[in-house]
């Protein structure tokens, strides 16, 4: 290829690497804060505000969050509902994607549409609320921070044509040696699927991580399952909430004695920690899973 | 075997069939039978969308009900009274434009981030400069809007936020931002543009890397410089996948994106006139258990309207498509 470089043409690429990087360097400024306010000393916080750096270190926010009885239940809620949210959510979805994909289903057509209209035809949030408390008694339960969203149309959409671009003659070689739905499902399907499933789970995983939504809604009393999001989301404006998550069994801490501000960013990276210690490795799912999701109705 | 009557052919005469519409049942009812293992896959999904996606909308009658909690769906129908008490109130009024206005801001703002930082990126040709930048863009995609609500406290808090925290070294004075209603759309929209422009980046740097490079190598040839190069070769590229990305959200243009704005407004009133969609007002008024049928009648307009934008936006995105010999669209 001939570069011709003139003057033009290097002010193009400066202006590329400024921007890009410009760009670059906003996007993990807020988490810079964070992490530093989150290891700033409060009384320096109180007086000097959140600021990109600091001499006076402490660890005591920290301290305080991975000792809070709150937050360790809301961990806990937290990671039960994307484990299990993520299993649950690959099988129900594969199961429905494998149906519309088998080629000798004579009635795909159908459930494809029936799945199809569900991504269009989006419930109201009111009738929705109406539906899921008070006629499906779905309330107050792991189960409710789940069901809701374990199943995404389209999800199901992008399993179904992975699947349906596997080989045909595997499993209709399988089918004829009398293997059943099941075993070809689990034996031949999902194990020639990683990738998909990959990016689909991932995603997923993070819907379940970072839902506030169904905690809101579905959950009142029984508050050893809010999950991390709705546990910060209460601790931005209310100083009450921080110390309720702060509470330890058999001490007594009077509110104005908690780091509240180095509190609130130690919590913020606590929830984030997951996402960032696994994102270098699935990054590219993720790259895989955004150019996918483009066309997502 | 014996009941069936053989002619000399041995074919089996149409006449001993049973009739039609029966012999359709029993062929379904054994189709059944040997697929029921399909139906023990499949079924669950369709199970999952008909509790949380079909009852639900049949749970829209409450539009044109009294609605009791004791009697749920069944209250008393009111016929259009809901519609009516909505084109009295001007709350409809104000939450349909600012869902329109937040999400043509979201729209435009994201869009052209999005390209130019595609564009930029394109150029840029260091290979680890290049995955490190696009590791950093796309890792706010991934934060939840509740960790973003903490990271904007951090920012705009009146007593401990980084920007009062600067003005405050540099002897300036403090701004409030939480009591200025006025500037939040902006506000929100560079939210979006953090949090989003390097996802949406990512979809059109991967239409930039499917260009020919010997189309890029003629232009070279012919002596055009790399900035012509990008706006005749690269950016027309991208045209077509713009323009279907804006109509599919155009197609959800009445949808607040209740996810993000109620994290970040939460219920701080005073930023309501310019904030508040259609999707925050409903959650609301199942917090403060308000008047159901009422809010449903907004969400059911809400519904109603979206669908004609989904459907109005995927057949011009077909007819675009047809146009660029293509196809796209959902439907």
């Amino acid at each position: 290829m001939i570069e011709k470089s003139n003057w033009g043409d290097r002010l193009l690429a400066f202006v590329s690497y400024v921007v890009v990087a410009g760009f670059a360097v906003m996007c993990i400024f807020p988490f810079w804060i964070m992490v530093v306010a989150s290891l700033t000393n409060e009384n320096s916080l109180t007086l000097n505000g959140y600021l990109p750096w600091t001499t006076d270190w402490s660890l005591s926010a920290y301290k305080w969050v991975l000792a809070g009885k709150e937050i360790q239940a809301s961990y806990l809620a937290s990671l039960a509902r994307t484990v299990i949210g993520t299993t649950g959510s690959l099988l129900v979805m594969s199961g429905l994607a494998y149906m519309m994909a088998a080629k000798r289903f004579k009635w795909r057509g159908i459930v494809a549409m029936y799945t199809f209209f569900a991504i269009i035809f989006v419930p109201s949030i009111i009738p929705w609320f109406i539906t899921t408390r008070n006629v499906l008694r779905l309330y107050d339960s792991l189960p409710a921070l789940m069901l809701p969203m374990m199943v995404q149309p389209f999800w199901v959409f992008v399993l179904r044509n992975f699947f349906a671009q596997l080989p045909a003659e595997l499993s209709d070689a399988a089918y004829i040696d009398g293997a059943s739905d099941v075993t070809i499902l689990f034996r031949i399907v999902l194990p020639l699927s990683g990738p998909v499933l990959a990016t689909v789970g991932l995603f997923m995983a993070v819907t379940y991580w970072n839902d506030w939504f169904l905690p809101v809604m579905l959950i009142d009393r029984a508050t050893q399952l809010r999950p991390l999001p709705v546990i910060i989301l209460r601790m931005v404006n209310n100083m009450q909430a921080i110390a309720e998550a702060m509470k330890q069994p058999g001490t007594f801490v009077p509110l104005a004695q908690l780091p509240a501000n180095a509190i609130r960013m130690a919590t913020a990276c606590v929830i984030i920690g997951p996402i960032v210690f696994v994102y270098p490795f699935v990054q590219r799912y993720f790259v895989k899973g955004l150019t996918m999701g483009s066309v997502k109705g | 075997m014996a009941a069936i009557d053989h002619n000399d052919s041995g074919i089996p005469l149409a006449r001993t069939l049973p009739p039609p519409s029966s012999s359709r049942a029993r062929k379904n009812l054994q189709y059944l039978k040997e697929n029921w293992l399909l139906f023990v896959l499949g079924g669950p999904g369709l199970i999952f969308i008909l509790l949380f996606n079909y009852l639900p909308l049949m749970g829209n009658v409450i539009a044109f009900q009294d609605y009791s909690p004791r009697t749920l769906f069944a209250s008393p129908w009111v016929g259009f009274r809901n519609f009516r008490l909505l084109t009295e109130t001007p709350i409809a009024r104000r939450l349909i434009v600012n869902t329109l206005g937040l999400n043509i801001l979201f729209i435009a703002a994201e869009t052209f981030c999005g390209v130019t930082l595609a564009l930029f990126l394109n150029e840029v040709k260091g290979k680890y400069f290049r995955r490190i930048a696009q590791s950093f863009m796309f890792l706010p995609y991934f934060m939840g809007w509740t960790v973003v609500a903490m990271v904007l406290f951090g920012f705009i808090d009146y007593q401990v936020g980084t920007i009062n925290a600067v003005l405050a070294r540099l002897g300036m004075e403090r701004v409030a931002l939480t009591t200025q209603p006025a500037i939040w759309p902006l506000l929100l929209t560079l939210i979006r543009v953090w949090k989003n422009a390097g996802a949406s980046c990512i979809i059109y740097l991967a239409a930039l890397t499917s260009i020919d490079a010997s189309l890029y190598e003629a232009a070279a040839v012919d002596g055009a410089s790399r900035w012509q190069r990008m706006r005749f070769i690269s950016l027309p590229a991208l045209t077509g996948i713009v323009i279907l990305l804006m109509l599919l959200a155009i197609g959800k243009i009445f949808y607040g994106d209740v996810g993000m704005i109620y994290a970040l407004i939460g219920s701080q009133a005073q930023l309501y006139p310019t904030t508040d969609v259609i999707d925050t007002y409903l959650l609301r008024a199942l917090q403060v258990n308000s008047n159901y049928g009422f809010s449903a009648a907004i969400g059911l307009l809400q519904s109603f309207l979206g669908l004609l934008c989904v459907f109005g936006s995927n057949w011009l995105a077909k007819k675009f498509s047809q146009r660029q010999g293509e196809e796209y669209g959902l439907f």
